[in-house]
């Protein structure tokens, strides 16, 4: 028997029963749906939520900071190739060597890696924030002008970026602007704040220790030129984000540093040993380098931490979140299944006598499985073509409603299903597949049937 | 003339509970080519089981069964399922067509299991029921038809992958007695014009004394008397 006779044959004994296929087929389609509704979910909030950190500029940046860092390398190195999620360690937690200084020639350095376009070092510097009644000790982060329009900066609420380096200005997040002027935070902009902080006493005699101590207090009048949405988050505080609320010139932050006194060591600190840096952000190019870069500034002995390693952390999340969501849209795909078994064992057993006659005219047990395998996959092609359909079309607009209900928050929407080509193609494909295991059991059950007893039947 | 059909101590024994029906109990019976032979006996007398056999819808529990010098005991389900459409043409008693089919695709549906093309299974269908007399109910459902009509699509059936074996179990059985005349003449014809041997299955002894050669009568699965001899 020909492939195409044992098509035609069955897509016949389909158009035979036109409400039990179409129903089976809905069963099915409605199973492909939830399947292939809840991975496109999946993969829109993925596309979403990745996609906002390509957007944000980070994905260029890279954090280094020092392995020698608070002096407990182990420690800290093992905490933080753990937050890493344990991907491509450096390896130096356990060796204990302190790591080479996170200086001003350390960022020269890097800066001569091939690809770098800037480095410069993340300054949080501590300072007495006062506005009117409004005071409080808050660290000040420094960033650079290149920042502007990248990231925090994309888009200003009120106001604008620093117009240079060194201009006594400052940014506030909008969270810090509302708890000075709680119902109009705009009006707070070109106000001018005064940021004090203690600096070492300039005339300080190094040969008397007693004079160490003495400390002055110097004030910075910054005007607020401008106001940003959010803060980033501290991982991404590389890219040039805050998490205090105030952003301060890079030039600014740098003199400040400089001078102020932050805690005892900064006392002890022998005036010939140039002052280390917490963290240095290094921006490349390309995102395309960041991973050369990265193990590069790695080889250099320093700790180097990107969104990427974050990004491949949380597309580990979503793979479980897409299994977990395939396992929830599998169990209407496993019910009706279970209705092709049923369409088929019925039919089978209403046809149970025309099998009879066929196999006695001469069709062979391979014939007559072939024919109910074939039936069971052209249910598993229309279910998995509706399906989609059906997917899709209810993914638009559960997309809609909750766009429209985003945008009443006040977020900005987009396509929270997500449905590529190779989600449809393995969608249809799985869809035949299952069926045709579905429908092996009641197709031997066919292709077994004793022809004598088969045909006394009615 | 040479055996078309040969048994030898042909033996179909079925387990029923703790008892075991002899339906066949060693049976020899040679059938020549071109032969028209009844086999006659009561019900349950193993007549049908022994046609069964020979269609190749049931295998023997032990002895001899050959078709055409082919041993069908030995032979596979695959090798059993080309037998049947193309050794032998079958022919029961209630027609057995597909009832959704209309009575070309009835005709055409043995040679779709035997790869015939689409073109030539339906033109020799449409000749077949044509020289059956249905040339213009060819479309028509076994519903449609009259229990005579319905037995000529059967027999067009049987005859469309060219058997030399023709198998008919009480093919009049449900006929009236002018219609079974016709499908006994017919049979007859197709006998003496085409040379197809024939093995007729039937309680009624006249039909077989009238157009058999040879009618052997068995009873409780062996073979009581073969006449002429």
């Amino acid at each position: 028997m020909t492939l195409g006779d044992t098509i035609s044959l069955s897509l016949r004994n389909l158009r035979q029963s036109k409400l039990r296929t179409a129903l089976t087929t809905l069963g099915v389609s409605i199973g492909v749906a939830s399947l292939a509704g809840m991975v496109s979910l999946g993969v829109g909030l993925q596309e979403q939520i990745l996609g906002r950190f390509l957007q944000s500029g980070v994905f260029d940046a890279i954090t280094v900071t020092s392995p020698s860092l608070l002096g407990v390398p182990g420690a800290f190195l093992s905490g933080r190739e753990a937050a890493r999620g344990g991907l491509r360690g450096g390896g130096r937690g356990g060796s204990r060597q302190p790591g080479p200084t996170l200086n001003e020639d350390a960022v020269k350095q890097i800066s001569a890696i091939d690809n770098v376009r800037e480095a410069y070092p993340n300054l949080r510097v501590p300072v007495q924030m006062t506005l009117g009644d409004f005071s409080r000790a808050i660290t000040a982060a420094g960033v650079p002008m290149s920042s502007r329009g990248e990231g925090t900066f994309q888009s200003l609420s009120y106001g604008q970026f620093f117009a240079n380096d060194s201009d006594s200005a400052c940014i506030l997040s909008l969270d810090l602007a509302k708890q000075i002027a709680e119902h109009d935070p705009g009006s707070i902009t070109d106000k001018s704040l005064t940021l004090s902080y203690a600096a070492s006493h300039k005339d300080g005699d190094e040969s008397d220790p007693g004079n160490v101590f003495q400390v002055r207090r110097v004030d910075v009048q910054c005007r607020v030129v401008g106001i940003v949405e959010r803060d980033t988050s501290p991982l991404l505080a590389g890219g040039g984000g805050f998490a205090s609320g105030l952003t301060i010139p890079l030039g600014l932050a740098k003199t400040i540093d400089a001078e102020v006194v932050a805690n005892a060591q900064s006392f002890l600190r022998e005036p010939s040993q140039p002052k280390s840096y917490g963290s240095i952000t290094v921006k490349v190019k390309q995102a395309q380098f960041t991973q050369d870069v990265e193990a590069r500034i790695r080889a250099l002995g320093y700790t180097a931490f990107s969104v990427i390693d974050a990004l491949r952390g949380a597309k580990n999340a979503f793979i479980v979140l897409d299994i977990v969501l395939s396992l929830i849209g599998s169990i209407a795909l496993a019910v009706s299944l279970l209705g092709i078994v049923n369409t088929m064992v019925m039919s089978i057993l209403e046809r149970t006598h025309e099998i009879g006659i066929m196999k006695a005219i001469g069709a062979s047990d391979n014939d007559i499985r072939r024919i109910f395998l074939v039936e069971a996959s052209g249910i598993g092609l229309m279910g998995g073509l509706l399906g989609i359909a059906l997917g899709w079309g209810v993914g638009r607009v559960i997309n809609f409603g909750a766009n429209v209900y985003i945008r009443s928050q006040g977020g900005t929407g987009g396509t929270l299903f997500s449905l590529p080509l190779w989600l449809v193609a393995s969608a249809i494909a799985f869809s035949i597949v299952v069926s045709l295991i579905a429908g092996s059991y009641p197709a031997s059950r066919a292709a077994r049937l004793d022809p004598i007893q088969a045909l006394r039947h009615d | 003339m040479t055996a078309l059909v040969e048994t030898e101590d042909l033996k179909k024994h079925y387990g029923m509970g703790n008892t075991v029906v002899r339906a066949l109990d060693g049976v020899s019976i040679r059938v020549s080519e071109g032969e028209f032979l009844a086999l006659q006996g009561t019900s349950g007398s193993g007549k049908s089981t022994l046609l069964s056999l020979i269609a190749g819808l049931d295998r023997p529990t032990s002895g001899m069964l050959r078709i055409d010098g082919n041993d069908i005991s030995s032979m596979s389900g695959e090798e059993l399922s080309r037998h049947r459409r193309q050794n032998v043409g079958i022919i029961f008693q209630s027609f057995n067509l597909v009832s959704t089919m209309s009575a070309l695709e009835n005709v055409t549906l043995s040679m779709m299991f035997d790869g015939i093309a689409k073109p030539e299974r339906d033109q020799r269908a449409a000749q077949l029921l044509e020289s059956m007399g249905l040339g213009g109910r060819q479309h028509h459902k076994p519903k449609e038809l009259s229990g005579g009509e319905q037995q000529r699509v059967a027999i067009s059936r049987a005859l469309a992958n060219k058997p030399r074996l023709l198998l008919a179990d009480e093919p009049t059985g449900n006929l009236d007695s002018r219609t079974s005349r016709e499908i006994m003449e017919l049979l007859k014809t197709l006998n003496e014009r085409e040379g197809k041997a024939i093995i007729l299955v039937t309680h009624d002894a006249s039909l077989a004394s009238q157009y058999a050669h040879r009618t052997i009568t068995l009873m409780d699965g062996m073979v009581q008397t073969e006449l002429p001899s």
